[in-house]
């Protein structure tokens, strides 16, 4: 694989050694921390440069990079955190675990010229608990990076001081929300908090802290060094630069794909992807992770961008695209991204907590062929009743993917009460062969 | 899933960190201007060194970090992670979301369940193999997949998970 | 102090402060909100969702000024997502709808959540009648269910005797979890797993480690968590329930009595009244086990040929009254004495010395029993301010810094205790613990200061704390008598040097200045102190060092004071109050000034004693020594209360006439020659001081015990057997005159006392002159081989009425003597192995616990556990008690 993979994310991310610090060098890495932070640059120009290049977060909520920056508080005596948000836990996403893998220093780059933005002298990278072995190449990658003075005390030569730590999670969905990551981080059970006060202003021990998510902040180093305008050069107007899609199911190709963002899905999955495995028929594709709304194998024109998901009734979120056949029951799907909710949900506010319970129950009776007929109607009040109420976006993100299944498939669940069994189930018919030989 | 009572009256025993760890707990207390932020990481010491976190394990990190047991308690069993009892040499982890499911998890998961002859949970007698399902691992686009302790192993089918179970012993 | 803010709810508008959160301003406006997670000593939650309201701000123009609209009220914008009403806090102008057809679908659709797993248990749930979720239910809920899944059970569980845990009815709102960390610093309860299979436990499913208080009880909303003492007894509507004053100590919680028929059957918090709301201690909340007991008197008992019989109660009362008349003629009036009362209602108290008197004509009449030294009867209050007004328990919740001085509040005050842990975990309250051993409040997790200072070193400690304030310069506002008195007292605390206050006391000077200083610079502070200090042998000489301590720190002002008293018992103040001191009568004044008796005679018929009377340890003496020969004991149980028991078994052996009045016959009523049946706290209305000097009226909740009388209808009673004209139909009739000669009780009333009660306090302060100078300090020899004796309240028992119960006892397990690990090993005691402690007048034995929270050189006893006879060892002398320890020689079959 000589080709580029990429834009510039994924441009030399399979570049041989690329884990050691004198091959990241070799290819301009750390230039960066020279230039603005040896080079004694304004920290507030940083946070300007991202404003401009109108970076918005990798992770799913999308929020303006810069402006995130630019809510720490200029006069607080309060020491700052700059928090990387690496949990990646949404279902169908994987592409913090590949860049992660194959090119920490990037991250640890883009951590120390963020760091610097926002004046935090300590960083930590919030890992989610089975990436142990991407702590091991981190924490390898940190030493290095120190040993080279670029994490300690005369960061890149100049007056900067940063100190940098990984930090394992321990299998919670819920601390990918950054204040439950926060809760987690600082020794708690991982359950969300209030905002207001946000991170921003009183965030890990009640000091101004910025959570990023790992591409976001890999994004930096390249945006400080060729400027917004060279990020603009892809994307849309209100959605720049490249975004890494992870895709999963029953296409040619799985796997990380670095694209401009406003391709459309189509283009990304027939193009990068190689399609759909023979034989197989795209029945919809959920975009951006299983927290958001499903589209219909006859919307999947749409752009990859965050206004046309909108637009579209969906989320780009993490950008976690998973294609769903047309051999696929929608139910039995639902079924299991509800599970998933249920067994996530932190247990802290009454919506999410119950209801996620309720929907699989409801949606185990369906599959078992026990649904009614009003469990249709049920199962939208139900989802209607978390969305807006929960404490924080896991209500939504459980109740939306139900929402937008009943508007596009309501067939599917229909066939289920009215025939007791699915429409089809390709993932039924495999166990129950599997049985019968096995038997 | 009901819980029976355990309800022991005894406090579990004392035990203290290995001379292996004290260095490790050192280091991982050092980490955070907080003594309990560093209750996930010592948390982590006391599994990799006894394999789980018994009850004795959570007051000794309780006492490490300076919080209250039933709050170690409390934030042991938050997290999936933290195996509660004991599990055997090769922690077997499926992942059965949705990414996976679509390419064959579930009947990949039947096929370890006959092989090694237990369900979810539940630990070989010889103490090789634990099997457990486990949600998204981040793999997706090398489903179906699972991870043995922390190894990844993606792209797998009864073939290969089969010759992979030969290699762990 | 910012603005109010104008706030419409429901199109009702209302004006509340800045910082009111949305739920409260609903209240004001008379919406009701409801609430499940949120409490009102609780910080902000937002979790259970039942409260979530809409939300809306007026718009701002360019010019940050709401637009207006076409009717031209501001144009409201409305917040996309409906918002927790718990959480949110007020702005000005802000609009806020909880009826409107979004806000009743969220509300119903949580509340539809609340039952998803909520098991139909209202049959078999204690719970069901005054039940939160029960009540709400019913208001908004459904009459019927969608959920028809299978609900998630868990099993249910004791958590140790008290809680009892039903988890399926749990709704996560964690209250419990809370309560217990931030008010009672007590840590023991965690919710463990996730989501739905969230269940609050305590580690590892063992018993609670914990005061077993059951505030987690009181504050769960459903039935999840409840009191097994009384599952399964009652109904809420079966119960007739009163609010009393606890029985225990003095911080005077209400506490709600559920009765049925003739017993008590639960004690509950009241939610919103009292000093205490919701709060109550394991002795308040389940201690009101003796009143139910059969074994109470319910029968006068006269000794006749040297057994102790029933009587009717005015054979008794004549018996009792001819005999006082008798010893009174032939050996003057001054043969008679009477002791106790710290427990009885004001009323009583006050008719108890007048029957002393005014009718028997004697001025020994002491309280305080336990005290080892002569202390005069206005000490504290001199000491506590004069009677300026006082700090109270709400204040402490604010203070920035509080002293605690020599008192384990875990035992003594528990509630002062939580005050202050919610205090350290809310507003950062910071506490500096003067204690020799590691009480709870000098565990490092509530961030204090341990000044741990050897036992004995009281003295230095207040003279170092007292010269490091003084040398920061004059307090601010001292008033005129204490600011002309500050020289002096520096000059007399010269000779308390640095150096010598280290040795002394084994604390670094440094610290002691530290104290001292964030005393002196904190707005809002509190020094508070009990029974350590005034039952110590220096008693008289320690109360004026903490008055000069609380000058020195500003801590008593001139209009103001912030040193508290807490005594050991619930009505201790009112004691003090109504003159049960032999040097001061009702209201303080001096009984040896003929203008302060003139105020009373007339009203009590006749004069007053003019001879010095005689304090507690001082009756104690005279009565062993014979020249007491009459002696009323009331509520106190001598034997053991006495300070020496060589002397108190010399003094009932002398006797020639010994009445008691109590609940129950014990060791001294054994060696009474006239028993009278007293009713419980529970069983009689009136009114108790507590340690704000707060009248508070306890209310009766059940009808009195069969032949059992009210302390104030025997001593009625006995002085008209004795010819006095008294003729009270109520106890109100006696307030009435307390209230009519008492200057600090004038305007008060029992109806005006109705409310959240009356912290009297006096302008002037009701004890003249300045505060005294340090005392030198004395060349005590020290003993080697010598242990200190420490002592002091406990929590689970207090007194002998917390013996007769079944609970309290169990918790408190068996007595223990704790020495410190290296005591233990140059003794070579194994923990567990019985030791022999020997004092100056005795020997005991008791089983031994080692514990590194007790220092070395010194064992410590809790008082009150009834196998533990520590007057036996004798009366502490000198700077305190020291006994000798050894190991326990074998017990030969």
């Amino acid at each position: 694989m000589s080709a580029a993979r990429g834009p510039f994310l994924f441009a030399d991310i399979e570049t041989q050694g690329l884990r050691s610090i004198d091959t990241y060098r070799k290819g301009g890495g750390y230039e960066m921390v020279k230039t603005w932070i040896g080079g004694h640059k304004a920290p507030e120009e940083c946070i300007e440069v991202v404003k401009a290049s109108g970076l918005r977060g990798r992770g799913g909520a999308g929020f303006p990079t810069g402006l995130k920056w630019s809510f720490v508080p200029k006069e607080s005596p309060k020491p700052r955190y700059l928090v990387c948000n690496a949990d990646e836990s949404e279902p169908g996403t994987f592409k913090d675990r590949e860049l992660m893998e194959k090119n920490p220093h990037l991250l640890i780059e883009g951590m120390i010229l963020a760091a610097y933005a926002i004046k935090a002298n300590t960083g930590y990278i919030y890992l989610r608990g089975e990436f142990e072995t991407i702590q091991r190449i981190l924490d390898q990658a940190i030493a290095e990076a120190r040993a080279a003075g670029l994490i300690g005390d005369k960061v890149g030569g100049g007056d900067f001081r940063f100190q940098l730590h990984t930090h394992l999670g321990a299998g919670a969905y819920i601390c990918g929300e950054e204040t439950a990551l926060l809760s987690s981080l600082e020794g708690f059970r991982g359950q969300p908090r209030l905002k207001p006060p946000f991170p921003a202003v009183e965030g890990l021990y009640a000091c101004p802290t910025i959570v990023n998510n790992v591409e976001t902040l890999m994004n930096v180093p390249a945006i400080l060094k060729n400027g917004a305008p060279w990020f603009r050069q892809w994307g849309t107007e209100k959605s720049p630069g490249t975004k890494i899609f992870s895709v999963s199911g029953p296409v040619k190709r799985p796997g990380n794909y670095e694209v401009p963002l406003g391709m459309p899905l189509s283009q990304l999955l027939n193009q990068h992807c190689g399609g759909p495995q023979d034989g197989v028929r795209i029945k919809a594709v959920i975009p951006g992770g299983s927290s958001v709304p499903l589209l219909p194998a006859s919307m999947l024109d749409t752009g990859l961008d965050f206004e046309a998901m909108v637009a579209a009734g969906t989320l780009l979120g993490s950008g976690g695209v998973i294609v769903i056949d047309d051999r696929t029951c929608i139910v039995d799907a639902l079924y299991n991204i509800t599970r998933f909710y249920e067994h996530e949900s932190c247990g802290k506010c009454t919506p999410c907590r119950e209801g996620t319970y309720w929907m699989s129950e409801i949606f185990e009776r369906l599959e078992s062929g026990h649904g009614r007929e009003k469990d249709i109607d049920l199962l939208w009040d139900v989802s209607d009743n978390i969305m807006g109420k929960s404490f924080c976006a896991l209500g939504d993100a459980a109740a939306m993917p139900v929402l937008g299944a009943i508007k596009h498939f309501r067939e599917e669940f229909e066939h289920h009460i009215l025939h007791k069994r699915c429409l089809v189930n390709r993932r039924r018919e495999e166990i129950e062969a599997f049985q019968a030989v096995t038997a | 899933m009901s819980h029976a009572p355990v309800m022991p009256t005894e406090a579990p025993p004392r035990i203290e960190w290995p001379e292996s760890c004290r260095a490790e707990v050192k280091e991982a207390l050092a980490r955070y201007p907080n003594a309990r932020s560093a209750v996930l990481p010592v948390l982590w010491i006391a599994q990799r060194q006894w394999g789980w976190v018994s009850p004795s394990a959570l007051r000794l990190v309780a006492d490490t970090v300076g919080l209250p047991s039933p709050e170690v308690f409390g934030i042991a069993t938050f997290y999936t992670m933290f195996n509660l009892k004991p599990v055997g040499r090769h922690h077997v982890q499926v992942c059965m979301t949705l990414s996976c499911s679509l390419m064959g998890a579930d009947r990949l998961f039947r096929h370890l369940e006959r092989k090694l002859g237990i369900g979810h949970g539940e630990t070989t007698p010889d103490g090789r193999f634990t099997l457990r399902r486990v949600e998204c691992l981040a793999a997706c686009g090398g489903a179906p997949c699972l991870q043995v302790n922390f190894d990844y192993h993606e792209n797998l089918n009864e073939a290969k998970v089969d010759a992979l179970l030969e290699t762990l012993k | 102090m910012s603005a109010p803010v104008k706030v419409t709810v429901n199109g009702r508008t209302v004006e509340v402060p800045a910082g009111t959160l949305v739920t409260d301003a609903a209240r004001a406006a008379e919406i009701h909100v409801p609430i499940f997670c949120s409490h009102a000593k609780l910080p902000p939650l937002g979790a259970c969702r039942i409260c979530v309201v809409e939300v809306g701000t007026p718009r701002l123009g360019p010019d940050r000024k709401p637009v207006l609209g076409p009717d031209g009220q501001p144009e409201i914008v409305w917040m996309p997502k409906v918002q927790t009403g718990c959480t949110t806090f007020v702005s000005d102008g802000m609009h806020v709808r909880t009826e409107s057809p979004v806000a009743v679908k969220a509300r119903k659709g949580v509340m539809e959540f609340l039952l998803v797993n909520h098991p139909l248990d209202c049959p078999v749930c204690d719970e069901g009648g005054e039940c939160q979720l029960q009540d709400l239910a019913f208001a908004f809920g459904q009459d019927f269910s969608r959920m028809d899944e299978a609900k998630r059970t868990f099993e249910s569980e004791d958590l140790g005797p008290v809680v009892k845990k039903e988890a399926n009815r749990c709704i996560v709102c964690m209250r419990c979890v809370r309560y217990c960390d931030e008010i009672m610093g007590d840590d023991a309860l965690t919710a463990h797993q996730r989501g739905v299979w969230t269940e609050i436990s305590s580690f590892n499913r063992q018993p609670l480690e914990c005061e077993q208080c059951g505030n987690c009880i009181e504050v769960c909303p459903v039935g999840a968590l409840t009191a097994l003492p009384y599952r399964f007894k009652a109904r809420p509507w079966d119960l007739r329930q009163h609010i009393t004053i606890c029985p225990y100590c003095s911080n005077g919680c209400s506490v709600r009595l559920g009765v049925r028929g003739d017993a008590v059957l639960r004690a509950r918090g009241t939610e919103f009244r009292g000093v205490n709301q919701e709060y109550l201690c394991v002795r308040g909340r389940f201690g009101y086990e003796f009143v139910n007991r059969g074994e109470r008197l319910s029968t006068a008992l006269v000794r006749s040929g040297g057994t102790l019989t029933p009587a009717r109660f005015d054979e008794a009362v004549t018996l009792a009254a001819t005999q006082l008349r008798e010893i009174a003629a032939v050996h003057g009036p001054e043969a008679v004495a009477f002791l106790g009362g710290e427990k009885l209602l004001v009323e009583e108290q006050y008719l108890f010395q007048k029957l002393a008197r005014a009718v028997v004509g004697t001025p020994h009449v002491d309280a305080r029993t336990r005290f080892t030294a002569r202390v005069e009867g206005a000490a504290i209050l001199k000491a506590t301010g004069g009677g300026r007004p006082l700090v109270s328990l709400a204040d402490l919740t604010r203070a920035q810094e509080v002293l605690v001085l020599g008192e384990d509040l875990q035992g003594e005050s528990p509630f002062i205790q939580a005050q202050l842990v919610r205090g350290q975990h809310h507003r950062a309250l910071h506490m500096t613990i003067a204690h020799p051993r590691r009480v709870k409040l000098a565990w490092e997790k509530f961030r204090g200061d341990w000044l741990a200072y050897r036992p004995g070193s009281e003295q230095a400690l207040l003279a170092g704390l007292t010269r490091a304030a003084l040398a920061l310069g004059d307090p601010p506002n001292p008033g005129d008598e204490a600011r002309g008195a500050l020289d002096g007292m520096r000059r007399s605390l010269e000779a308390w040097t640095p150096e010598r206050i280290e040795t002394s006391t084994g604390i670094a000077f440094a610290r002691i200045e530290a104290a001292a200083k964030r005393l002196r610079e904190a707005e809002r502070k509190a020094i508070v102190f009990g029974r350590a200090l005034t039952e110590h042998p220096a008693a008289a000489m320690l109360l004026q060092a903490v008055e000069a301590l609380g000058w020195a720190t500003g801590a008593l002002e001139a209009t103001r004071s912030s040193v508290m008293y807490a005594g050991p018992n619930n009505n201790t103040q009112g004691a003090l109050d109504m003159g049960l001191a032999p040097d001061v009568l009702p209201g303080y004044a001096p009984a040896s000034d003929a203008t302060a008796r003139q105020v009373f005679e007339p009203s009590w018929g006749g004069a007053l004693p003019t001879a010095r009377g005689l304090s507690a340890p001082e009756i104690l003496k005279a009565a062993a020594e014979g020249r007491i020969k009459a002696l009323w004991v009331v509520s106190d149980h001598w034997l053991r209360s006495a300070p020496d028991r060589a002397l108190v078994d010399a003094a009932l052996a002398k006797l020639e006439l010994l009445i008691v009045s109590d609940l129950f016959l014990n060791g001294t009523g054994e060696r009474a020659h006239v028993v009278f049946p007293a009713v419980s706290f529970a069983e009689k209305e009136g009114v108790v001081v507590n340690c704000e000097r707060r009248l508070q009226r306890s209310v009766r909740a059940l009808n009195p015990r069969r032949g059992a009388r009210t302390d104030w209808e025997i001593f009625q009673a006995v002085a008209q057997a004795m010819g006095a004209k008294w003729s009270y139909r109520t106890a109100e009739d006696v307030f009435r005159e307390i209230a009519r000669l008492v200057p600090a009780y004038h305007g008060t009333s029992w109806g005006a006392l109705l409310g959240g009660g009356h912290a009297w306090a006096s302008e002037r302060p009701l004890v003249a002159g300045p505060p005294e100078a340090f005392a030198a300090p004395s060349s005590g020899e020290v003993n080697g081989d010598a242990l200190w004796l420490l002592s002091g309240g406990t929590l689970f028992l207090q007194g002998s009425l917390s013996y007769h119960g079944e609970l309290l006892p169990k918790l408190a397990k068996e007595a223990r003597a704790r020495i410190h690990p290296e005591d233990a090993r140059r003794l070579g005691i194994e923990d567990g192995e019985p030791i022999e402690i020997e004092g100056p007048g005795g020997t005991i034995r008791v089983a031994s616990r080692i514990d590194g929270d007790v220092p070395a050189g010194s064992v410590f006893i809790p008082y009150a556990y009834s196998e533990v006879e520590l007057n036996r060892l004798g009366a502490p002398a000198g700077e305190g008690m020291r006994v000798k320890a050894r190991k326990a020689a074998m017990v030969t079959a």
